[in-house]
């Protein structure tokens, strides 16, 4: 159950990202998981939760996207229909051996950060129209 | 917020756009490491299989082979012993316990610490035996020139379609306890087809520490891979 690590470090990327911007909330992440990454993704939605508990991103959505990964016969392309969890020795239509391409992704895509204004000053300005 | 809108706060959304692989920590250190063991011209292996699939046993039987031509050390992984290192010390090859203390994989930066207490001599090959687990230590480059994955006879010839993620990365796939195939249903061949097709450039060995079947065939293997090493060749 190394999903805890990787959820740790996906709160500590973000958090990075996000240094400088002043105070706010995570309100959603995105990040890339692949078939072969050996990544569990309600594991890593259940680890998220974990560690993001009592944090200020307390309650932030974590989106995964899966990444399949596709057999492809170099000569007739890739081969469609393949059962989640099955894997084709050699090509169904010439009978040549198989590559596989992608589904190693492990990747913080982006996220939504909802950062607080300053509140209003007592002479009534609109915040952020103050020039620097 | 509730409470900020309450106060008069106005919330912003910002999109921000990172890119970042979520490894990016133990990648930067595992490369540290790696540039280090090329410097040293060290061929280090990162051994990964179910816990008592065979490692510590292969690496006595490959300790015994090679120690008198090569400079061996070893990383063991494990969740609580010292027991492993036992074991390899016990044949005159300088060995250092890691004990992780429930972590289910080894981390480059807990190599990088062990490596610096280990004190080795400088070191023909390095083996890290990763703590027994065919899932966690899929991800973690722990700076190593490849990972070797096992599977013992017992275990089913099922296992590298069902762990397909670490199948994919070794580039030696190994089949331990062959003395085993005529107590079990377990087809070499089948096994060798599939690993071929998770990873058609991986080499394939089928070992018996107990008789020594296919010993000096893997022993081969690390003698060529410590070869291209030192002359900056791809390999296999
Ligand atoms: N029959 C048989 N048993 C083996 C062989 N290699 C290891 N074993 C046994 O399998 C058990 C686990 O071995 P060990 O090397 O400690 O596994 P590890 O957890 O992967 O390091 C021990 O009881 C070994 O004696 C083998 O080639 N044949
Ligand atoms: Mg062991
Ligand atoms: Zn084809």
């Amino acid at each position: 159950m190394h999903e805890m690590g990787i959820a740790l470090e996906i709160h500590r990327v973000c958090r990075e990202a996000v240094a400088g911007r002043g105070p706010g909330r995570i309100e959603k992440v995105r990040v890339a998981v692949g078939e072969l990454s050996a990544i569990e993704p309600d594991l890593l939605r259940f680890a998220w939760e974990a560690v993001t508990r009592e944090t200020t991103d307390e309650g932030a959505a974590l989106e995964i996207e899966w990444h399949r990964t596709e057999q492809v016969c170099p000569s007739c392309g890739p081969v469609p229909d393949r059962a989640p969890g099955t894997w084709l020795r050699l090509c169904p239509s010439c009978g040549g051996p198989l590559e596989l391409r992608g589904g190693t992704e492990l990747e913080v895509l982006d996220l939504v950060f909802a950062a607080e204004d300053d509140p209003p000053g007592p002479g009534g300005d609109e915040p952020g129209e103050e020039s620097a | 917020m509730s409470s900020d809108e309450r106060d008069g706060r106005r919330v912003t959304r910002d999109f921000v756009r990172i890119r970042k692989s979520a490894l990016a920590a133990n990648d930067r250190v595992a490369g540290e490491l790696r540039d280090r063991f090329r410097d040293a011209g060290t061929l280090v292996l990162n051994l990964v299989s179910a816990p008592g699939s065979g490692k510590t046993t292969l690496l006595e039987q490959t300790v015994r082979r090679l120690r008198d031509e090569l400079s061996l050390g070893v990383l063991e992984g494990d969740v609580a012993t010292e027991l492993d290192a036992e074991r390899i010390r016990a044949l005159g090859v300088p060995a250092r316990q890691i004990v992780t203390g429930g972590a289910c994989h080894l981390e480059s930066r807990i190599v990088r610490r062990a490596l610096e207490e280990a004190e080795f001599p400088p070191l023909d090959i390095l083996f890290i035996e990763n703590v027994g687990n065919l899932v966690c230590p899929t991800s973690y480059d722990l700076g190593e020139d490849f990972k070797v994955a096992l599977v013992s006879v017992p275990e089913g010839d099922d296992k590298p379609f069902k762990y397909p993620g670490i199948f994919r990365r070794a580039l030696i796939a190994v089949v331990t306890k062959v003395d085993l195939l005529p107590h079990f249903s377990f087809d070499l061949d089948r096994v060798r087809e599939r690993v071929a097709t998770l990873n058609p450039a991986a080499r394939f060995v089928a070992v018996s520490s107990t008789t020594g079947e296919g010993v000096d065939a893997w022993c081969d293997l690390l003698r060529e891979a410590l070869a291209a090493k030192r002359e900056g060749r791809p390999w296999p």
